[in-house]
């Protein structure tokens, strides 16, 4: 056993001394040029009408609800939504209502007919209000992908990660002019490797698990529903 | 040779007790009766999961040769994860053994004063015995993926590398949790079952000082760690305590995020049939200024524990290209017979028969490479391409050898070796070698076959005796010549 005294960084750095030693002893002088190409899988080119179409459906095989609407309708949705789930609050990232004309108004809308929270506050003393007070929240999303049926999120300081992961219910609204064919795709055109925040997540339905008996079960530890609200006009 | 890793691992008393585990669950027909209908779910999943055979085939070839790439690189590609993660403001730690990674994680969580932990799933986390460490230590440390969470609750380990409470059905489930959940009342419903774990759990992410969790890719070009998961409580370990430490093998670095998707794409496909998992989450830093959540710390450590011992033979070194899709085990009908408690190990199936030699010693784990008939389905389904059959015979090989021969290329050599069969194979090499000695023999055993034992030790338990030919081939071809000369 090591001993229990032994600093961390004194077992660490002997670690890696003697790790990396091991391993360049092995691969010391090669010649990375030699490598083999590599060959990826071109996927056909589909239509905007196609990718939109395998988005919906790959997302709802997932158990996601998909709702196809526009800006003005946008409030009215989701008011429907929260009233048929009974439930009369929503979380949503704080400044929402400052990013687009469209937005403010999808706020103002809500203000009236459920309790807005806005997510204006750090995690740290309100843990407890977040996993038992929250019952809804709204997130918007950067990008989708049509491949996977894919949602992409880049949670920053208006809108926290634990946003789209803690509420049980997570209304997500997705641009449809910002759908990319597949993952690579994505990556090459963003050129994410430049540029990725604190924390980066695809989201493809709602939580769920197959852990008992290859049971599907939806709702294990985030959001039991998803329901997307998607933006094409 | 150095034995560093076998005296540190309980996982090395139960994989020599590999025969005995066998003909206990073997014998367990309920048990068998889980792991055929998991598995036949398991392998239908992935054959619906790929369009085309050529789909699979270019991507199986371009993972294998982007994980090639990315070992041939390792100590470089780790150096740089090391950079960048640090510049990201996560601090990495290394560690040989596992009990190395324990202390570091037990040290930092000391350090914090924490008590509580939450565990995402993380298989390197169970090569450490990691929660018998911290639990020594007066840590509550507590599995959150639903099968690990039943796992732990049944004190047993998990069975396989994707879904860790296979081994258990429904009732089996719902008969634990009314014995140790206060309050649960007995219901095979699995959604009533999920919801009153993911109410216990929630609580616990709540209230826990530190997150565990595994990595599923680390990326080097951007100091970015990638998680895999469909529950969320991998989301959940990594977001919401102070501090969150991962913990992974030196071999799951890869070099672009480019090479990611191929990878997931693969990954999640073969493991479980999905085109995607529900989360992919990428954590590149801790919680920044004026942000809200996350952990206000992220460590990785980074374990050995052998993998360097395989990465020193170019063939061996195959091994590590794995990416932990359990595929290799869905399909393995030894697997799939005898389950994933039985070989004792930490890694079951095939890829565990491939690793655990060298996290344990081929000593401890004589038996494994030896369980298997080499039908090859492993090797086929392998997305990053595994030539594991192949690597199986090496380690017999290994096993086989003197114990003294160099160069020593695994701990443990000659662990399996019997001076009794390595003159029985002398003999045999020489009879061969020589046309009259061979001649000689086929003519005395022919002659003899009468004198041929009813019983053969193992053979017969479960077999008939062979019979010897009364003519030898050569003696009947030369007859049939012969004849035909004749006609
Ligand atoms: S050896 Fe291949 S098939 Fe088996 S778990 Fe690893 S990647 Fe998957």
């Amino acid at each position: 056993m090591t001993n229990k005294t032994t600093d961390i960084n004194v077992i660490s750095r002997r670690a890696r001394g003697n790790i990396l030693a091991k391993l360049k002893a092995e691969v010391g002088g090669a010649d990375y040029g030699k490598l083999p190409q590599e060959t990826a899988y071109v996927y056909p080119e589909c239509s905007q009408t196609d990718n939109i179409a395998q988005f919906i459906s790959e997302l709802e095989k997932n158990h996601a609800q998909v709702i196809p609407t526009t800006k003005e309708q946008m409030a009215e949705v989701i008011l429907e939504q929260l009233a048929s789930l009974n439930i009369t609050q929503l979380l949503y990232g704080e400044k929402l209502d400052e990013q687009s004309d469209y937005h403010r108004e999808v706020i103002e809308a809500l203000k009236s007919k459920v309790t807005l929270q806005p997510y204006d506050f750090s995690i740290d003393n309100n843990k407890n209000r977040l996993f038992n007070e929250c019952p809804a929240a709204l997130s918007n999303s950067r990008c989708s992908i049509a491949a996977t049926g894919t949602i992409v999120l880049w949670p920053d300081e208006n809108e926290p990660r634990s946003l789209s992961l803690v509420p049980p219910v997570h209304f997500v609204m997705v641009d449809a002019h910002k759908l990319h064919a597949d993952f690579a795709r994505l990556i090459e055109a963003e050129q994410w490797q430049d540029k990725l925040p604190t924390n980066v997540v695809l989201i493809s339905g709602p939580s769920k698990t197959a852990d008992i008996q290859q049971t599907l079960a939806y709702g294990a530890h985030g959001p039991k529903a998803l329901i997307v609200l998607l933006l094409n006009s | 040779m150095k034995h560093v890793h076998e005296e540190e691992s309980k996982y090395a008393a139960s994989a020599k007790d590999f025969r005995k585990n066998v003909t206990r669950d073997l014998a367990n027909e309920e048990l068998r009766a889980n792991f055929r209908g998991a598995m036949d779910y398991l392998m239908d999943k992935r054959k619906s999961a790929f369009s085309s055979a050529d789909e699979l085939e270019v991507l199986r070839e371009q993972c294998k040769l982007i994980k090639q790439r990315c070992l041939a690189k390792l100590p470089h590609l780790l150096e740089q994860l090391e950079d960048k993660l640090e510049h990201n403001g996560i601090k990495v730690h290394w560690a040989e053994t596992v009990t190395e990674a324990n202390e570091i994680i037990a040290q930092l969580i000391a350090e914090k004063k924490a008590k509580t932990v939450v565990k995402g799933k993380s298989m390197v986390s169970e090569e450490t015995a990691l929660n018998d460490y911290l639990e020594a230590r007066d840590v509550e440390c507590l599995e959150s993926d639903m099968g690990e969470y039943i796992v732990q609750l049944a004190k047993q380990h998990p069975s396989h590398i994707i879904m860790p409470a296979i081994h258990q059905n429904k009732q089996q489930v719902a008969q634990l949790f009314a014995d140790n959940i206060d309050g649960f009342e007995y219901s095979t419903d699995v959604d009533t079952l999920i919801q009153q774990g993911r109410t216990i759990l929630r609580d616990k992410f709540c209230q826990a000082d530190v997150g565990i969790s595994g990595v599923n890719f680390a990326v080097a070009e951007t100091g970015t760690l990638c998680l895999v998961e469909n529950e969320g409580n991998g989301r959940m370990c990594t977001t919401i305590p102070d501090l969150h430490i991962a913990i992974t093998g030196i071999e799951k670095v890869v070099e672009h995020l480019a090479d990611v998707p191929p990878l997931l794409s693969l990954l999640t496909r073969s493991a479980t049939g999905q085109a995607i998992s529900t989360y992919f989450n990428m954590i590149s830093s801790p919680r920044k200024q004026g942000e809200k959540d996350g952990p206000k710390e992220v460590h990785l450590v980074l374990l050995d524990n052998g993998r360097s011992q395989a990465f020193a033979d170019e063939e061996l070194r195959q091994t590590l290209q794995c990416i932990r899709c359990g595929a290799c085990m869905n399909h393995c009908p030894v697997y799939t017979r005898i389950g994933g408690h039985a070989y004792g190990t930490v890694y079951p199936g095939p890829i565990g028969k491939i690793i655990s030699p060298h996290m344990l010693g081929l000593d401890a784990t004589t038996n494994l490479p030896t369980a298997s008939t080499l039908c090859g389905a492993c090797g086929e389904v392998c997305p990053v391409k595994i030539p594991i059959p192949k690597i199986l015979l090496r380690l017999r090989e290994e096993s086989v050898k003197p114990n003294r021969e160099q160069p020593q290329v695994m701990q443990g050599q000659g662990a399996g070796r019997s001076a009794v069969e390595a003159i029985i194979w002398k003999i045999w090499a020489q009879v061969h070698k020589s046309p009259t000695l061979y001649a000689l023999s086929m003519w005395c055993l022919t002659r003899c076959r009468f004198l041929m034992p009813k019983k053969l030790a193992g053979w017969t338990s479960v077999r008939t005796a062979p019979k010897l030919a009364a003519t030898t081939l050569h003696q009947q071809i030369k007859a049939k010549q012969a004849k035909q000369g004749r006609g």
